[in-house]
């Protein structure tokens, strides 16, 4: 029954403390209780000091209850013996032999050196030079995991779409495969990895950059800093970085809400984090704001901006006061330690395992939901029309929930469902399906020695690419050419029929607002399970849902559209 | 025992340093505070507010700690007589 005795160190608590840890102990065999795996004189302390864990496991053991009311007992003569709780005093014990064993060892100088850490703090946490500093490095960030990850990003798509699915389609040939299983494999699995893989560069800058600010130490700071603003939103301030993230792309967003300590505020920011508007977005107003806003397209989709920031601000506010109220874990007790200088190595494991584990996770939910998608507009077999497809009937089905907000036809509907799989889909879906003449134009294939050298020439194309993009960041360098204005004119035309400003406008905020994508979702699914991942889903296209038809029918009221 | 005069962690000023008495608030909440080192008899020495006033950083144990003004407004000190302000 009792466990071998070994010398174990034992911290004397002092008379009154000591005396009820033994009388506690005693209780537990008059109680009949037995501690089981946890050492005995441990577990009495920790109900002593009514550690919440410990209360509620031993609550299920048998006896428990008995002995955690005589724990109470005891705990509230301590209390009124001492004057403060029992956790108080035990802390203060420990701290006291601490204190003791630290002055018999350790020398300190009696003047108070001023640090490197105090002189960088002076400068990045200064009462006016703080903010600008952290929106510098913000905005460098920003820049190098977006801008500077994009030719990469094309690179992996044209890799993916090229050399790899030629390879398989090759060897499905050779094995004699059947035309589906080819459509399948090659359109269906092949380029539903892609869509996964094509978020590994921008990772894999995202975890290094991350890995670079926790390491050396300013990331506490940054927390610092900006800890008052994100409060209004009911956030910490290590929130902010995630929020800013998310304007580029969700995905590396929710995985950098890794950096936060409580799980509460974690949650609240992946919730948060898919309102702000994000670059797959961009396509779809600017294709809708050159159709029907003309030169005031600019100030629509600046809207656009400031609406998801403000519509997050409201969520915050309400999931503060609702689902997830704060508490205790949320309070900013945060240690800002000195500056350091990152060990390369730690960074780049850092930035492996987190990519890695994206790839796996998240990875499978993004192909699952690719390959739900590319059934569905596949279905029934030798469909020539999507309007027949099950995506169509699927597409028809839902149209009708859209009417109200100015857009009930088959055809949006299917681009908001396609949409679901990546923002920017919206609009080539809808070329496809208003403009379906347009046939999707072949290269001639190339060999496939042509094409590996394809791939070593794009990659050293695209390494030059972000090698200037990263130059171009500096401030009056701009290598990069501006990019052509995209030549929709024939979508625009073909959405005039379909659309007027007005339900142009509450379709733009259906996409800025309703379901994050399934890539999004992966993420919240993979970082905090399905039923989060749900509530985002559900809140989100609620909101939106709402939020469209209040600008549609309140527009028609104020005699718009 | 001499009963200093007290005031809360969130009204001393930059640079003014002070002695835990006590504290106060919810046990999850002084419990996290005893993980840091925020406990009676500690010296506590305000370094400066965030650029938005608000939260805090403070000197206490050797490091450098962070505590909004709302949380700290729950520790009790004694103005220590040797610090300026």
């Amino acid at each position: 029954m009792n466990t071998p005795s070994r010398t174990f160190f034992r911290l004397d608590y002092g008379g009154k403390l000591e005396r009820a840890i033994a009388r506690l102990m005693a209780g537990f065999d008059e109680n009949d209780f037995d501690a089981g795996r946890y050492p005995r004189r441990w577990l009495a302390i920790k109900l002593l000091e009514a550690d919440a864990d410990i209360l509620s496991r031993v609550q299920e053991m048998p006896n428990g209850a008995q002995v955690i009311a005589l724990a109470g007992q005891n705990a509230e003569y301590l209390k009124s013996m001492l004057g403060d709780e029992v956790d108080l005093l035990t802390a203060d014990r420990r701290y006291g032999y601490i204190n003791g064993v630290v002055r018999q060892a350790l020398q300190r100088p009696l003047i108070d050196r001023i640090t490197l850490t105090d002189r960088i703090d002076d400068i990045v946490t200064h009462k006016w030079l703080g903010l600008p500093f952290f929106f510098a490095i913000m905005y460098v960030i920003f820049r190098l995991v977006i801008d500077v990850s994009a030719p990469f990003l094309d690179w992996t798509d044209m890799v993916i779409n090229g050399p790899v699915a030629h390879l398989f389609s090759f060897l499905l040939d050779l094995a004699a495969a059947p035309a589906w299983m080819h459509f399948l494999v090659v359109e269906g699995i092949v380029a539903g990895v892609g869509g996964v893989l094509v978020f590994v560069p921008g990772l894999l800058i995202l975890y290094f950059f991350l890995a670079l600010l926790e390491d050396s130490g300013y990331m506490s700071r940054a927390a610092f800093v900006m800890d008052r603003f994100m409060r209004i939103v009911g956030l910490h301030g290590k929130s902010f970085i995630p929020m800013i993230l998310g304007f580029g792309c969700a995905v590396p967003a929710i995985y950098a809400t890794r950096t936060i300590a409580s799980r509460r505020d974690r949650i609240l920011t992946a919730l948060l984090v898919p309102l702000m508007s994000c670059s797959a977005r961009l396509p779809v107003y600017v294709v809708f704001g050159l159709a029907f806003f003309g030169a005031r397209a600019g100030t629509v989709i600046w809207a656009m901006y400031a609406l998801g920031i403000l519509v997050a601000m409201l969520a915050g506010m309400v999931f503060t006061r609702t689902i997830l109220k704060p508490d205790v874990s949320s309070a900013f007790v945060l240690e800002l330690p000195p500056y350091r200088q990152p060990a390369l190595k730690s960074v780049l494991i850092h930035m492996w395992e987190n990519t890695r584990e994206f790839v796996r996770k998240a990875g499978t939910t993004i192909l699952f939901a690719s390959l739900v998608m590319w059934l569905l507009l596949n279905l029934p077999w030798g469909v020539d029309h999507q309007r027949d497809s099950y995506f169509g009937k699927v597409s028809g089905m839902i149209a009708p929930a859209f009417a109200p907000l100015g857009f009930g036809n088959w055809q949006t509907s299917g681009a908001l469902v396609t949409g679901f799989m990546a923002k920017e889909i919206v609009v080539s879906t809808m070329s496809q399906v208003y403009l379906r003449g347009e046939e999707v134009q072949s290269t001639a294939p190339l060999s496939f020695g042509a094409e590996v050298l394809n791939m070593g020439g794009g990659f050293v194309t695209a390494a030059i690419d972000s090698g200037r993009i990263l130059l171009s960041i500096l401030p009056g360098v701009d290598l990069v050419p501006a990019d052509q204005a995209p030549d929709d004119t024939a979508l625009s035309l073909a959405l005039q029929t379909q659309f007027t400003p007005l339900s142009a406008l509450s379709m733009l905020v259906f996409v800025l607002l309703y379901v994050p994508c399934a890539a999004t979702l992966g993420a919240i699914k993979h970082e905090f399970g399905t039923s989060w991942a749900l509530t985002s889903a559900v809140y989100q296209t609620a909101v939106a849902w709402l939020a469209a038809f209040l600008i549609f029918q309140g527009g028609r009221l104020l005699g718009f559209g | 025992m001499e009963l200093p005069e007290t005031t809360q962690l969130h009204l001393l000023q930059p640079g003014q340093r002070g002695t835990i008495i006590r504290i106060h608030g919810q046990s999850a909440l002084r419990r996290r505070f005893a993980e840091m080192g925020i406990i009676k008899g500690e010296t506590i020495l305000i370094e400066r507010n965030a650029p938005l006033g608000d939260p805090v950083e403070y000197f206490i144990k050797g490091y450098h700690l962070a505590l909004r003004k709302e949380e700290a407004a729950q520790i009790e000190v004694a103005l220590k007589k040797d610090s300026n302000g």
